[in-house]
This record gives C-alpha cells, structure tokens and sequence, in this order.
C-alpha cells in the first residue's frame, strides 16, 4: 500500500510531527510506503499531519483512493493506526 | 529557477554590486560582514524553510500568474485563506530565528502596488498593471528579494511634500524622459534593503495636485545605479566584532537590518514605471501597504514573542524559580497577549476581501486594531521577560570573564573564570554556561540588537500607532453605534 504524506506549514506544532510520522512508518513497516505526497501521483491513503486542530494544510489537489486520515494530535496514533490497519485488511480481502 | 536555495540566495547577492556604507566607510564584502551576516541569514531563512516538506505548505504558494510553486513572499493572496496561511508564515519565521526576517515588506507592496495599479489604470487608461504583472512575474521566477520601499525621511512633518526647504526629503520625478524617469530622495528605516535584489518604491503619504512630482511608484534593482545605502546600527551591535563573544551577542546567527536608501539621479525605465503623478492614488497605495504590513505584525512578532516567552521559561527553570506561582501567572499572561495578537492578525485576514485586480486585501479596521495592539504588548512582554530573567540579564560579567584563567590573588587562589561559574550558578543541574546564554539572549531580544526589531520596529514600523488611530477612526462606524444606542434607549430625533 502506498500513502502520500501532507504536511501543514507548522507555524505552533503541538506535537513533533515528522516524529509521528516516523513512528507510524516503523509501525507499518514493509506494509506501507509513506511519501511525500505528489500532485500527479494516486495513492491508497492520504495520511494529512497538521501541527493543530485547524488542521490547514491545502490536500484536495492530491489524488487518493480512499478518503484522507487527518491528524493535528499524537494521541491519534492508535486511531491512525487501526484506520490503516483495517484498510489493509479490506485490500487484502479484495 | 522558481525556489532558490539558502546557499543559492547567498551567492545570488555576492553577484550584486550594492553600494553598502557603514561606520562611515565604504563595505566591499558586505555578504561576509560580521554585523550584517547575521540579517542575512535570517533572509536565507525563507528560502530555506521553503525546501523543507514540515513547512511548505505555508512557506510556497502557486502563482496566479503562472501556476508555478513559488515562495509566498513573491505570491499575490487568492483568497482568505492565503491571506491567513501570510500570516502562519511569518510566525513561523519569527520562532525560527528571533528577529526581524525582513521579507514581508516586499510582499506587502506586491500586494498593494498590484491592486493600485489596476485601479488607476482604469481611471487613466495607463498600463502600470500590464508593467507589474511582467515584473511580479520576473520577481517570481527568479525568487528574488524585494524591499518595498516606503517611507521617506519627512524632514518637516508640518509641511507637504513640495513645500519642504529640500526637495528631496520625499522621493521625486525630477526630470521625465521618452524613455523613462529619473528619480531623487531617499527613504529611511529600510528593513533588509541590502539584503534585497530589488527595490519597489512607493510614496509615503497621501497627496495633493502640487504635490505630483511625488506620486510615484517603480521598481529598480538594488544596484542600480545612482542606488546607495547607510547601515543604522543597533545597540550592542560591536560585540559582533569582538572575539570570544558568541554567548555574549545572544542570538549569534539571526538578526535584523534597517538602512538609509538614498536614490541620487536614478534612472528608472518606462517599463518598470507604477505610478507616475497620478497623486490622487498614493493615499490608496498607503493605505493597502500600510493594511497589509499591520497585518503583517500578528505573525511575525507573535512568532518573536513565541521565543522571548520560551526563553522566560527557561531563565525561570536555571534560575529554580519556575514553581513559584507568580512566575506561571506572568508567564499565562504573556502568551495570553501574545495570542492576542495573533488573533488580530488571523482576524483582519479571514475578513478580507477580493479587489477589483483580483487579489485579496485584508480588513483594514481590523488589521490597524492588529497594529495598535502591537504598538504595545510586545513591550509589556519583554517587561515580563525581564521581571522573569532578574537582574543578572543586564548585570552578567562578559563571557571573556567567564573562561578566564587569571588567578585573583586571594586565599583561594582561584581564576575569574572560577570566581565567575562559582558565584552565577543557579539551578543546581543545569551548567553555567546555559544558564549564561539564555540571559544574554534574553538581552538581545529586550534591549539588544533584536529590540530594534521587536520594540522599536513594533511601535514606528508599519506606522506609528497615531497612524492607526487615524485609521481606526475612520473605519469605526461609530455612526452606526451611536444608531444603535438611540434605538435601544427609545430616541427619536
């Protein structure tokens, strides 16, 4: 599965979120490819990391399969990480 | 070339030959000069954040013009959205090197000169906004550096522009040519003008008739010739050539710069003309830089005041004074007036609106609310800072004492070094040397070289706050209140 990645702009970060995404990275690693989100690329997942709840970052020009897993809280990792889980169960069903 | 790099940006400017005086003196290589450096690399910060995929999404934009990814600072705003990511941006960039970044004037005038020119080509059937989409598309592409050049030195305040003993105290047409014009004057407090490739000239005040030699607007290239400037210096700013001084100058690697462009018999041609006695506009063109730079403040200082807050907190935790409640209680209220601020800033954005050229403005009543408010919390911050830090922030022997090795002849026979680390240590974990370095960082920030950026430049740059008094009556709709009071109270008149 390939996800792309989108950053918003970290103007007051809660939380390290490049950290995030590494822990989610290991956390699916040889599962999931997680990259930095590409206008001409269709991904599997689009994986939006926002720095606050505002969660502001631009994603609609990006092209994704299925709908865009906005974080702006670390203590979304288990909820990040099952919506990918069951995403990943779904395509191997199919 | 649509985003250079830091490194790029550098070499870009040794390729200029801006003309650069300071301490009296003519400076060859400026790019390396001690004192200048540092506003240099604060520059190169935009450039270099803009790189980097945690902040693109603020610090690059598409252009309207040519659908590239450009840095934001060279973008026209498309929507209220773009107006408050401006703002996000400068924050950003003020947490990221304390200071001054210089770069906002720039995109200020894009901004107001675009929408001017629209509207005064519409009176006048002029093509000054055909002249500034090729230039703002050269700016673009080249990911250039522009100052935005407003203020002129003013001599008499009392008296207009072509009533003054010298005529060149407001930038002026003096003579008008097949080909172009050429200008004279000067404008003063020119924030990283030596940093910029370009220069976009715009006139400071609103004019009469008699006063069109005045009413204009162009843009030169930094080394142009007949172009010239005069660093200002800052306070403390020579520990920068002391040696041994990296702690002592609190912020080694970023700083500010303001300089005295003087502009003697340039040349400017016809195509990079914007304004051109069209008098009856310049009160409009103020008026939307000076909109758009009050905006400017409810990011890029509150981004300071991120800093000067943090570093509070860090004097309180050397100093073992962090559980003390007054010290939370000071440090809630300066991130209490800081947020404020940048909830002017977001404010006057999310109520901007689209110009007749397109691009959007932001709310001008909310955007000098936002300016006035800067005009004076950040001194009430650094107040805090200081109240915070202790006495030893202005009190510290130099970091030269520090690491002395001279011996004091005394029963102990100890070195000044010793003496020094002995006697300043605070919390019992944390090194000397730390705790040093957040006190003079803390100095520079409230009374060092960066207060030129976060005091004095908070209270005059973007107009002193009687300029946004003036403003703020004007767009008050007090009219409108005192309706509302008279219906509520039952008169009828």
């Amino acid at each position: 599965m390939r996800f792309g990645v989108k950053y918003c702009g970290g103007c007051n970060p809660r939380y390290q979120r490049g950290e995030f995404l590494k822990m989610i990275s290991r956390h699916f690693q040889n599962r999931v490819d997680f990259e930095l989100a590409k206008e001409d690329t269709l991904y599997d997942g689009l994986l939006v990391l926002g720095g606050c709840s505002n969660c502001c970052p631009d994603y609609r020009h990006f092209q994704t399969k299925t709908p865009p897993i906005l974080v702006w809280d670390q203590d979304h990792f288990n909820q990040v990480t099952s919506q990918i889980e069951s995403r990943l169960a779904k395509a191997r069903e199919k | 070339m649509a985003l250079m790099t830091k490194e790029q940006y550098i070499e870009s400017l040794r390729a200029l030959k801006t003309q650069v005086y300071m301490f009296g003196e003519k400076v060859e290589n400026w790019v390396d000069d001690p004192i200048i450096r540092p506003s240099i690399n604060c520059m190169a910060m935009t450039y270099e954040l803009a790189q980097q995929p945690e902040y693109e999404d603020l610090m690059t934009a598409t252009s309207s013009l040519t659908g590239k990814k450009i840095n934001r600072f060279a973008h026209l705003h498309q929507s209220t959205d773009d107006l408050r990511k401006k703002v996000k941006m400068q924050r950003l960039l003020g947490q990221k090197t304390a200071s001054c970044f210089q770069r906002c004037v720039g995109m200020d005038a894009f901004n107001a000169v675009f929408s001017t020119t629209y509207e005064i080509d519409e009176k006048y059937g002029t093509h000054y906004h055909e002249n500034f989409k090729k230039y703002a598309e050269y700016i673009q592409e080249k990911d250039f550096v522009v100052d935005g050049a407003m203020t002129d030195p003013k001599g008499d305040r009392g008296l207009a522009p072509h009533l003054q003993k010298d005529p060149d105290l407001f930038v002026r047409i003096v003579e008008r040519r097949e080909d172009g014009i050429v200008v004279c004057g000067a404008k003063a407090h020119q924030t990283g003008s030596i940093n910029s490739h370009e220069h976009l000239i715009m006139p400071t005040i609103s004019m009469t008739e008699a006063d069109k030699d005045y009413a204009v607007s162009f843009a030169v290239p930094s080394d142009a010739e007949g172009v010239f400037m005069i660093y200002g210096r800052q306070s403390c700013d020579t520990r920068k050539l002391e040696k041994g001084t990296g702690i002592d100058v609190g912020n080694k690697q970023f700083g500010g710069q303001e300089a005295l462009v003087v502009f003697d018999h340039v040349f400017v041609p016809n195509d990079r003309i914007f304004m051109c006695g069209e008098w009856d506009f310049s009160g409009m063109l103020v008026e939307r830089f000076a909109g758009y730079h009050r905006q400017s403040y409810g990011g890029c200082k509150v981004g300071v005041g991120d800093v000067l807050i943090g570093a509070a907190a860090v004097a309180a935790d050397y100093n073992g004074a962090a559980k003390a409640s007054h010290i939370k209680d000071k440090l809630i209220e300066m991130t209490h007036l800081n947020e404020t601020l940048y909830c002017c800033g977001i404010a006057c954005s999310a109520e901007g609106y689209a110009t007749k050229a397109g691009n959007y403005q932001i709310d001008l009543l909310l955007a000098n609310v936002c300016k006035q408010n800067i005009t004076r919390f950040p001194y009430e911050i650094v107040r805090l800072a200081e109240d915070i830090a202790g006495g030893l922030m202005v009190t510290m022997p130099s970091e030269a004492d520090f690491t002395s090795d001279v011996k004091v002849p005394t029963k102990s026979e100890m070195t000044i070094g010793e003496y020094c680390r002995k006697y300043f240590k605070g919390n019992g974990d944390v090194p000397v040397e730390n705790r040093q370095r957040i006190m003079r960082f803390i100095e520079n920030l409230c009374l060092g070289a960066a207060a030129v950026g976060y005091r004095t430049e908070s209270m005059h740059g973007a107009g002193s706050p009687q300029a946004q008094r003036i403003m703020i009556a004007r767009q008050g709709n007090l009219a409108h209140k005192k309706e509302l009071a008279k219906a509520l109270a039952g008169i009828q008149e």
